[in-house]
């Protein structure tokens, strides 16, 4: 019990702190690595849950593709926070772009999470403690469940991949007359 | 022989095919085509000898006919019937007609490659001849009105364009326009004629149209007062007066000799002229019950007496020719009236033959000597001897002289109009109309001997004329026509004997002739139940046997009184006794006048001067045509109607109606300033302007600022349902 | 400690930090990278409800295909990034005002 209750807190922790300053940092490389640490820190929540397999595919998936991703593409795009030639225009426009955006949308986040916890509280048993500590591996069952329940949605994931990888290196391509 | 698409179609098909490849592609093939055109009506013939020869020698029957149809357009509701029938009506009658055209025409087409060797529209005569040749065996092979008046309508432009065939001479090009306005006052009736036929009877086939005739459909219909059988057959006689050169629509023809002469022979001699007469015959039944059949009588009476007097003051060959045709179909047209049916077709069909050499011989004569005057000619006999041969045929045949066909028919005509005036139990009033036939028979064989004797006897008048003819030499294309027409105008060809005549027997034996015993007025309560066959590659008609024809005293006579056999006897004995008389008389006043030179011509002209003038002027038919009909009364006519639509209606209708739209258009402009565009408009446009000011400050192009709207009304309803629930 | 609800506060907060990056941020980066904020957070909140409330794997499933969509959407998105940026010479989110160059 008490390894998941320091998991629990590490995780915790570690979550809420990458994330905050993830949004406090000023360097876009730094936030991408911030990041890393939410991720991470998600993961251990996982393994809290008893969801072993969703948690090491979250690392391996989020730590070693997706933010190996941002990094590269915020490496190809300048590594620091842009002043766009229109600054002065977009400060014109309400609430964007300066230092009263955080307020602002700190405020309808706010309201926002206001909202879903008063939603999370008509629970009845919404502090309840967990009761069933037993773990067990899913990655049988999920195995199972993959391919009957849920073929359909796994054989289109596949598709959506593929789909993905095909448009991205599209996008990407530089076109015929940028070559020349 | 079987009857399908495929034995009979091509009739027409052929020489309509070579219409159109010689239209288009005409230039490009050898010769321009004419071997083309040639072929195409040869074949035609042969087709035809097929229908012909079943016809006439294995069938051998009154009653046999073939009727084929499919169906056009069939607009009939309930008992409202409305349709047309396409299709094709093959009797005795119409075999023969096909027999003489494709014949007549194969041999004209044959001519025509030597007569208009070298011009320079070689090409193009050949496609309007074989146009006009496809359109009349169209017309002969239909079974019924519309069809008919469809190539009726196609012959009339054949005509318009052959007569300006040398567009370069302002006479030719008037002379087409003239013939073309004058036959169309004709067919304007004859249409008027067919719609009548069709309200009453609703289809317009000869065989519904006859049956209509036996079951008594057209009675009690009445046209302005007078009944519709008179209305409708008068306007289809009409149509006939115009193709036929019937007076008072006579005047086109001397001027469509202004086309190339194998053009008059082919259309102003023996087909297209014709086909008025064929009309007449074939609508003989409508003609008896509408009671026109006087009229029709007078008419033919008076163009054939008329047209001879103005042929005997002609100088242009031609000329005299055009005027005999008149004349002659005046004869069929007067056989007609007089219920002369047979004679009238036999007249129809030997006229076609004799006229048609005669027209050939002429253009012979005028390629030859460059000239159509004939007082320029004369003694032409020794340069162009197989020429003068045929001409004499048949001017012979044409004169009435016996065992000529000329004799055969135009007698039976004038012993049938001879009995119709005296015993037929009328008015003794109708004798003038044989009479008038007969001083035309004396008058026709005295101007075609005088022409003969003008152009061909005597000494030359010209001798520059006479020099530059070249001697006549045997010519494939030039001789063979003539021959083979002179030698179809002897009589035994139309009737088994030499004459013709049942009464004159030089070779009695009566029952071989065919033509007499073959053709006769459709007896109309034959046909009031008659079968039509679906027009298909197989002949589906029912294996019937039919009646083999026998000889019928007068069976040719279809008059008003056929009991009366004695009349009948009487009037075919004197008939025939005084045309012989007359003809040869005529013929020897020529002899007299223009051989032996015992009296001069002149001698007449000046003790009959008044009449002289009058012929000499056409009886002032054209001038008064155009002189007072068109410059007096049409034009003050048109200029009152151009008064009418300049003055009255202009001014008022008009200027009145751009008055009144000038108001419209001012209200609608107020209308349009005030209400549409200040308010309507001008108010929508600020409306938008509102909003836009509202949603200008939503549309900001900002990504995040969508967002953010986003998460607010998200954050709101959520909010919201709180409450609620 | 390891309750119901400190999940879902977690999920909660996790949200909120995503929906702060993607409103404040000016680089689309930074946008993508506060939507994966998002999708963690939805995903955690399936797990959470799988472990407690419905108790099956249900939810597992769900989480493995939003990180599914989440790597295809990444794919994708950067690949517009770079795009972008090759034409515009920028990542900062108001240049992209334009659907066609």
């Amino acid at each position: 019990m008490l390894f998941l209750n320091v998991l629990f807190g590490v995780s915790a922790v570690l979550t809420i702190a990458s994330s905050l300053l993830c949004v406090f940092t000023k360097n876009i490389m730094h936030a991408c690595v911030y990041l890393l640490g939410a991720l991470l820190g998600v993961a251990g929540l996982y393994m809290t849950l008893g969801a072993d397999f969703v948690a090491v595919t979250q690392i391996m998936v989020y730590v070693g593709g997706i933010v190996i991703l941002m990094l590269f593409a915020v490496m190809l795009t300048g590594g620091k926070e842009f002043v766009s030639k229109a600054q002065k225009l977009l400060n014109l426009v309400p609430l964007m772009g300066n230092k009263w955006t955080f307020l602002i949308a700190s405020l309808a986040s706010l309201v926002f999470a206001g909202v879903t916890v008063q939603l999370y509280f008509k629970l009845p048993e919404f502090f309840k403690t967990v009761d069933n500590t037993e773990f067990s591996s899913t990655v049988d069952e999920l195995g199972k469940l993959l391919i009957t329940d849920h073929l359909l949605a796994f054989e289109l994931s596949s598709v959506l991949l593929l789909g993905a990888l095909v448009g991205a290196a599209i996008i990407a391509r530089p076109r015929k007359e940028e070559v020349k | 022989m079987e009857y399908t698409i495929s034995t009979i179609a091509p009739i027409f098909i052929f020489p309509f095919m070579a219409f159109v490849v010689n239209a288009f592609f005409g230039r490009k093939l050898p010769r321009q085509g004419d071997w083309l055109s040639v072929g195409a009506i040869f074949a035609s013939f042969l087709y035809t000898l097929r229908i012909f020869g079943d016809f006439i020698f294995n069938k051998f029957s009154t009653d046999y006919y073939v009727h084929k149809v499919f169906n056009w357009i069939d607009l009939s509701y309930g008992d409202q019937f409305f349709k047309i029938d396409l299709g094709i009506y093959i009797d005795n009658m119409t075999a023969i007609m096909l027999l003489m055209v494709t014949g007549v025409a194969t041999l004209i087409h044959l001519f025509s490659t030597w007569y208009m060797k070298g011009d320079e529209r070689y090409g193009k005569f050949f496609v309007y001849l074989s146009l006009f040749t496809s359109a009349m065996l169209g017309l002969v092979l239909a079974d019924n009105l519309l069809l008919l008046f469809v190539f009726w309508e196609i012959m009339g432009f054949c005509s318009y364009s052959l007569i300006g065939f040398y567009y370069e001479k302002e006479e030719a090009g008037n002379a087409s326009l003239k013939a073309f306005m004058t036959t169309r006052i004709g067919d304007v009736f004859l249409l008027l004629g067919i719609l009548g036929i069709w309200s009453v009877v609703g289809n317009v086939n000869y065989v519904d149209i006859y049956a209509a005739i036996s079951q008594g459909l057209f009675e009690g219909h009445t046209v302005m007062g007078i009944s519709l059988a008179s209305f409708a057959a008068f306007c289809v006689f009409m149509g006939t007066v115009g193709k036929s050169a019937q007076v008072p629509l006579q005047v086109w023809l001397p001027d469509a000799m202004m086309g190339p002469t194998p053009c008059s022979a082919l259309i102003h001699a023996a087909t297209m002229v014709a086909a008025g007469v064929y009309l007449s015959l074939r609508m003989y039944p409508l003609m008896e019950l509408g009671e026109v059949t006087h009229i029709i009588a007078y008419v033919g009476a008076i163009t054939a007496f008329l047209a001879a007097t103005i042929a005997l003051v002609q100088t242009d060959i031609k000329a005299v020719l055009a005027f005999s045709t008149i004349s002659q179909l005046g004869y069929m047209v007067l056989g007609i009236g007089v219920g002369s049916y047979n004679a009238a077709f036999m007249h129809l069909i030997t006229h076609a033959v004799f006229k048609a050499c005669l027209f050939l011989s002429a253009g012979s004569v005028i390629h030859s000597t460059h000239t159509q005057e004939m007082p320029e000619m004369g003694g032409l006999r020794k340069k162009l001897p197989i020429t003068f041969l045929a001409m004499l045929l048949c001017t012979l045949a044409i004169a009435g002289i016996p065992i000529f066909s000329g004799f055969v028919s135009k007698d039976r005509i004038l012993g049938d109009a001879l009995y119709w005036g005296l015993y037929a139990g009328q008015n003794k009033v109708h004798f003038i109309v044989p009479m008038l036939g007969f001083g035309g028979a004396f008058l026709t064989a005295f101007y075609m001997f005088r022409m003969m004797f003008l152009t061909f006897f005597g000494e030359p008048k010209d001798k520059e004329v006479y020099e530059h003819c070249h001697h006549e030499h045997f010519e494939f294309n030039r001789t063979l026509p003539l021959i083979i027409l002179a030698a179809l105008t002897l009589g035994v060809f139309y009737s088994g004997s030499l004459t013709g005549q049942g009464e004159i027997k030089i070779f009695p034996r009566a029952a071989q002739e065919w033509f007499k015993i073959l053709v006769a007025a459709p007896e109309v309560k034959n046909f009031e139940s008659y079968t039509k066959e679906k027009f298909d590659f197989a002949d589906t008609r029912e294996e019937k046997v039919w009646e083999k024809a026998h000889y019928h005293h007068q069976s040719g006579y279809a008059g008003v009184n056929p009991d009366n056999e004695e009349g009948i006897h009487h009037a075919h004995i004197n008939g025939a006794v005084a045309s012989v008389i007359i003809a040869f008389s005529g013929v020897l006043l020529a002899f007299f006048l223009y051989i032996r030179r015992l009296m001069s011509p002149d001698f007449f002209v000046n003790m009959l001067k008044p009449l002289h003038r009058l012929t000499t002027h056409r009886y002032y038919f054209d001038d008064f045509y155009i002189g007072i009909l068109l410059k007096k009364g049409l034009l003050v006519f048109n200029n009152a109607l151009a008064f009418l639509d300049m003055g009255i209606y202009d001014r008022i209708a008009i200027d009145g109606w751009a008055k009144v739209n000038n108001w419209i258009y001012r209200a609608s402009k107020w209308f349009d300033d005030v209400i549409v565009d200040s308010i309507a408009v001008d108010g929508t446009g600020t409306a938008v302007n509102l909003f836009n000011l509202v949603l200008r400050v939503l549309q900001s192009g900002k990504i995040q600022f969508y967002f953010v709207v986003l998460i607010v009304v998200l954050s709101g309803y959520i909010w919201s349902l709180n409450f609620i629930s | 400690m390891i309750s119901y609800g400190s999940y879902l506060l977690i999920s909660a907060f996790l949200f909120v930090i995503g929906l702060i990056i993607m409103m404040a941020r000016k680089n689309i980066v930074a946008i993508l990278l506060g939507i994966e904020f998002i999708l963690n957070s939805a995903a955690l909140s399936f797990v959470t409800y799988s472990k407690f409330i419905t108790k099956n794997l249900d939810g597992h499933i769900f989480a493995l295909f939003i990180i599914v969509i989440a790597a295809a959407e990444a794919a994708v998105g950067l690949a517009i990034i770079i795009r972008f940026f090759q034409i515009k010479e920028t990542i900062h989110i108001d240049e992209a005002t334009e659907l066609r160059n």
